[in-house]
């Protein structure tokens, strides 16, 4: 029974992180999109639209914020085979010895 | 040792006569059985990372091939390279890798005293027997088609072939209750949450995705979301080799160490990461097309930005469970998400046929696997001797063949893995999604 219990706990951060970083991140993505896209209406065919600047720093801000988590996704693989650990207790995540 | 001293040893006595005579003839008169055993094992355990790369290429590549994100040629090589590099990264000890499931190991990685005092044989015949099972059961489901989990297949191999040799006891169950172990804890419980989770994960994030771009122009979505699908579908093939080559090296230095041909319980020897991380690689670049095809078209007809959200949900399942500690199976966590596209996103047709039955190749995996591993551990036991190994790897070979034989009659490959499904091949229609269960609201 103590597994079953074990593994609720397990699934629940899972379920918790995996929204988080696996539909959140998506999300931005989608909003970055969604503002290139400022301005189109309702023409989803629109072919000459040119995003409007500030819609433009927006977007990108979006996409970069998701390029970063990536990264830090990536970082925290590499960290681990080296036996590191990435942690967020400030701000800026922090490698550190497992 | 090294693996070409290894071969030398074994194959010097036959091999021409220059050879013989740089070694030495005393050394190569006699070759001890258990090094022709250790050999067939390393070989076993390479086709079974081989079978464990094409059989999961879909669970990162399926989405990216059915969109046309990628070619699928182009998606499965880099599907490849990014396994490789992922074996490479995680140099994390992987020696206690059976210690999950079944008791042929202590808690530092050496082998049970008792089984290697004929020299390792009894270890090595359970290995050898759980990883023709495991390989046996991977091509079956990837000539059904059927993706189904490699761990699963490997644990259930080596579950049966411990409970033929060593009886039920030898296999860990549920673990001491202090952490997630055992069949259950590691295996079953993980296995029947995880996709629950991915369906979950995926279906909001693509519910989320189509609320917000529901008015955007074409030109922004469809390049967009194809960046965003290659992206996430790396991530996921890169969390694959840093997770499942890893299996594989830890059971061929578990059989090194049987035979007392490696002495260091915290350390992978070179050539054995080499030889694992190219062969999951080649695994998935040859690409089982069959699941790919199942995973891209047979459950849901996915758009791009359902492909991204699948992935995206994937990758940070796998990153985050395996950061945790929660064992999971990549391939359970990558239907999931599938599915989960289509349950969020409004009016998307789920072929919850093709799902069902993939469930239940799910179910079966491990008791399937096991059965395969210990009717093998007992043919090779009763046989006896060298004979039974070699027995068993003759079978494995036959029995592979004619797999791939079969495949042949009807192949699937990068050139019609994007044919339309069986809707259209036999007139089947699929029951159009009922307005209130069929997408979120």
């Amino acid at each position: 029974m103590n597994n079953l219990w074990l593994a609720l706990q397990g699934a629940w951060q899972v379920l918790l992180v995996g929204l988080i970083l696996g539909a959140g991140l998506p999300t931005i993505f989608a909003l970055g999109i969604r503002a290139l896209s400022y301005g189109v209406g309702a023409d989803a065919d629109a072919t000459d639209h040119v995003p409007h600047p500030f819609a433009k720093v927006v977007a990108y801000s979006c996409f970069g914020i998701v390029v970063l988590a990536i990264l830090l996704g990536i970082g925290t693989i590499v960290a681990s085979g080296f036996g590191l650990d990435v942690v967020f207790d400030g701000i800026t995540p922090r490698v550190v010895a497992k | 040792m090294s693996a070409a001293s290894l071969v030398r040893e074994i194959f010097g006595a036959k091999g021409d006569p220059d050879d013989e005579k740089s070694i030495g003839t005393e050394q190569t008169r006699y070759v001890p059985p258990e090094l022709v055993v250790l050999c067939l094992v390393v070989i076993t355990a390479l086709a079974f990372d081989f079978t464990n790369g094409f059989h999961d290429t879909g669970n990162a590549m399926a989405t990216s091939i059915a969109t046309g994100a990628l070619k699928p040629k182009t998606a499965v090589g880099l599907s490849a390279i990014l396994n490789l590099v992922g074996a490479f990264l995680s140099v994390e000890v992987a020696l206690t890798v059976t210690n999950a499931v079944v008791n042929i190991q202590d808690s530092s990685g050496a082998p049970r005293p008792e089984l290697i005092a004929d020299g390792g044989q009894a270890l090595l015949l359970i290995i050898l027997s759980g990883l023709v099972g495991a390989i046996l059961w991977n091509l079956l489901t990837w000539l059904l088609g059927l993706p189904s989990s490699s761990s699963h297949a490997l644990f259930g191999g080596l579950i049966g072939a411990t409970m033929a040799g060593l009886g039920p006891a030898g296999v860990k169950w549920v673990g001491d209750g202090t952490k997630l172990d055992g069949v259950v804890g590691k295996v079953i419980l993980p296995a029947l949450m995880s996709p629950m989770i991915a369906i979950a994960v995926a279906s909001v994030g693509t519910w989320l995705i189509y609320k917000i771009t529901a008015n955007v122009a074409a030109k922004y979505r469809d390049s967009g979301f194809r960046w965003g699908q290659i992206g996430s579908a790396s991530l996921v093939s890169l969390a694959h080799g840093t997770n499942d080559a890893q299996k594989t090296m830890g059971v061929i230095t578990l059989a090194l160490i049987a035979t007392g041909s490696w002495t260091h319980l915290h350390q992978v020897p070179l050539w054995v990461k080499i030889c694992c991380a190219s062969a999951i690689a080649l695994g998935t670049y040859i690409g089982g097309w069959r699941i790919i095809r199942t995973l891209g078209k047979g459950l849901v007809e996915i758009e791009s930005p359902q492909g991204m959200a699948a992935e995206a949900s994937s990758a940070a399942v796998i990153l985050t469970s395996s950061h945790l500690g929660f064992a999971l199976s990549t391939t359970h966590v990558a239907t999931g998400s599938i599915l989960g596209t289509g349950v969020g996103k409004r009016g998307a047709k789920v072929n919850w046929g093709v799902a069902g039955r993939m469930l239940l190749a799910w179910g079966i995996t491990l008791p399937a696997a096991a059965a395969a591993g210990a009717l093998t551990w007992w043919l090779a036991h009763t046989i006896g001797g060298l004979i039974g190994p070699i027995v068993i790897f003759v079978i494995l070979v036959v029995l592979s063949g004619a797999m791939y034989l079969h495949s042949r009659k009807q192949p699937v490959d990068h050139n019609n893995v994007n044919d339309e499904w069986v809707e259209e091949v036999t007139d089947r229609k699929l029951p159009e999604p009922a307005l209130s269960g069929g997408g979120a609201k």
